[in-house]
């Protein structure tokens, strides 16, 4: 398959969500500009809250994303379907995490 | 229409807007892929996935000539996604698109009903009376559903007295789900899947709607108060040898009555009750409990009488009237009348070397499915752009053909296999294994399949 086979495929997999990738990458940019602008750093910034509840959330993603997908948990069997549940745990956590984080300090952390 | 590079339609705007300006050099590239020079005149029959695939190839590749595509309707359907309409997954719109969004600029689209072809004088004649002219002809026009084989069916009792049948329409499959859910909610009685006596496209699909129905009997917490059963015309319920063994395993571990050589031939939706001829060895036919005995027929086979509250059916199904009747249809053979006669591997017609078939029309073991398109039409491509040019057809088709088999809902196996070694599996990916079912084998039917489908209308796969 070429690559431009697989951005076609890719391209037409993604329409029906544009809106929520759309409305997801603006309000994490919001959340990071506002942030940013009253100091936040990534990498200075620490709060076990909200990076536990992030965890919480990629945890919970074994349970939703199956639903989510009009399936269920005990459907998870092979090994290529526990690699992609672990990958939806990761890809729920750093979301998560990327929104959760910035927020927190919004919130408190110019205090903390 | 579609044009190259790029259009203003819905989709293109949103690949624009995707910001994979990487996309765009691709297609610049896809452009300067070897074209070849040619005043050949092409006709493409039919719109469907192998039309639609073939005229997006050729329009990449020919310079030149004259491609027109006959295609009557607006609304190119996703018929792979029925089954998950009439499961109760899918929208019915989630599977319908407009064929302006896959036609390639710079080619004619006729939108008539092909109403014949004249082989012998190289001209398909048009339900308006007007024919068209060809040098090189493709034949995609897919099959025909034959209910009327099934005395007292028609199509347009789908969704009545308790008639399902995933086949109709996309409208089908979703009044379909209506009469599924109207028996579900009854609370009791006996549902029959049935399977044809022909060739099917998506061989897979009375299978499929069965283990979807099983999923909401099962769910409804009273699972014993239905009776399912499932007659097939034939001793098997697959092709493929390994899941035909799965599925009849399953489907006794799951409580289905499995019935062989029974043969769905007439049906009476006032009495909900169906009949059923015996295909097999006369003397081997003992009439179980639940159903009766019925009167010989005019061929002398028994025939069995079968109470139902809900029934699947499966019609026939053979290439269209007006390809059966033209001296394109297989004249011997096992799919002599019903089917195109190609070579199953280079897909060139085995008597008229300019006419190419592909999909669901034509005589092969196997590969009425979109997956088979996809593989199909790479090979058409090359073998006709070798026609054009007086070289020898050299690619060949394998067979591969590929059935997400839904065992449930929110778990499938990916089955893919081809001519060889009595239908081997041919798996794509290593990491899947075609014997295990799967979750991330139902995502991919469920949300990858349909964009890799268009991505075959398009040419791109």
């Amino acid at each position: 398959m070429s690559i431009s086979s697989i951005l076609t495929v890719l391209l037409y997999a993604l329409e029906p969500f544009a809106w929520l990738i759309v409305a997801g990458a603006v309000i994490l940019l919001a959340v990071h500009l506002l942030a940013y602008m009253r100091g936040y750093q990534i990498t200075q910034y620490r709060c076990l809250l909200a990076t536990g509840a992030a965890a919480l959330i990629g945890l919970s993603a074994f349970f939703w994303v199956p639903w989510l997908t009009n399936s269920q948990f005990t459907y998870i069997s092979t090994v290529f379907d526990w690699v992609a549940a672990i990958g939806s745990i990761i890809g729920a956590f750093v979301v998560a995490f990327l929104l959760l984080h910035p927020l927190s300090y919004l919130i408190r952390g110019q205090d903390a | 229409m579609k044009s190259y590079p790029f259009s203003l339609s819905r989709r293109q705007m949103l690949k624009a807007g995707a910001g994979l300006g990487a996309s765009g050099l691709l297609y610049t590239s896809a452009l300067h892929a070897n074209t070849i020079d040619t005043q050949a005149s092409i006709v493409v029959v039919g719109g469907g996935a192998s039309g639609m695939a073939m005229a997006n190839r050729l329009a990449t590749r020919l310079r030149g000539g004259t491609i027109t595509l006959i295609e009557p309707r607006d609304t190119h359907h996703y018929q792979p996604g029925w089954t998950l309409v009439a499961s109760g997954v899918w929208h019915p719109e989630k599977t319908m698109r407009p064929n302006s969004d896959f036609v390639p600029q710079g080619i004619n689209w006729v939108r008539q009903y092909a109403a014949g072809i004249d082989a012998e004088n190289r001209r398909v004649d048009l339900a308006n009376g007007e024919s068209l002219e060809y040098d090189y002809l493709v034949v995609a026009t897919g099959l025909q559903l034959n209910y009327n084989l099934i005395d007292g069916m028609s199509p347009d009792l789908v969704g009545q007295h308790g008639i399902g049948s995933v086949y109709a329409s996309v409208e089908g499959a979703a009044r379909t789900r209506q009469a599924i859910k109207g028996w579900l909610d009854s609370g009791e009685g006996k549902g029959i899947f049935t399977a044809a006596p022909t060739a099917v496209k998506c061989a897979g699909a009375p299978l499929k709607m069965t283990f979807t129905t099983l999923t909401h009997l099962e769910e409804s917490g009273h699972r014993d108060a239905f009776d399912v059963d499932f007659m097939s015309p034939t001793g098997g319920l697959f092709s493929q040898p390994w899941v035909n063994d799965f599925v009849k395993q399953r489907f006794d571990e799951q409580g289905v009555n499995r019935r062989h050589h029974y043969r769905l031939s007439a049906i009476d939706p006032q009495a909900k009750q169906a009949e059923f001829t015996f295909e097999g060895e006369k003397d081997s036919l003992a009439v179980p409990d639940d159903l009766r005995a019925g009167d010989d027929n005019d061929q002398g086979k028994p025939t069995i009488i079968a109470d139902y509250d809900f029934i699947h059916v499966v019609p026939p199904m053979s290439a269209p009237d007006f390809v059966k009747q033209s001296d394109l249809i297989a004249k011997d053979g096992p799919h002599q009348g019903e089917w195109l006669d190609v070579d199953i591997h280079t897909l060139q017609h085995k008597r008229y070397p300019e006419v190419f078939g592909i999909g669901d029309v034509i005589g092969a073991p196997i590969n009425k499915t979109a997956a088979s398109v996809k593989a199909q039409a790479p090979i058409v491509e090359a073998n006709l752009l070798s026609a054009i040019q007086g070289k020898s057809l050299t690619a060949r088709h394998d067979g591969y053909t590929s059935c997400p088999m839904i065992t449930g809902i929110g778990k499938a196996m990916l089955v893919e296999f081809g001519y060889d070694d009595n239908f081997a599996f041919m798996p794509s990916f290593p990491f899947i294994d075609p014997k295990e079912e799967s979750w991330a084998v139902w995502v991919m039917k469920d949300y990858m399949l349909q964009p890799a489908y268009y991505a075959v209308l398009e040419g791109q796969a």
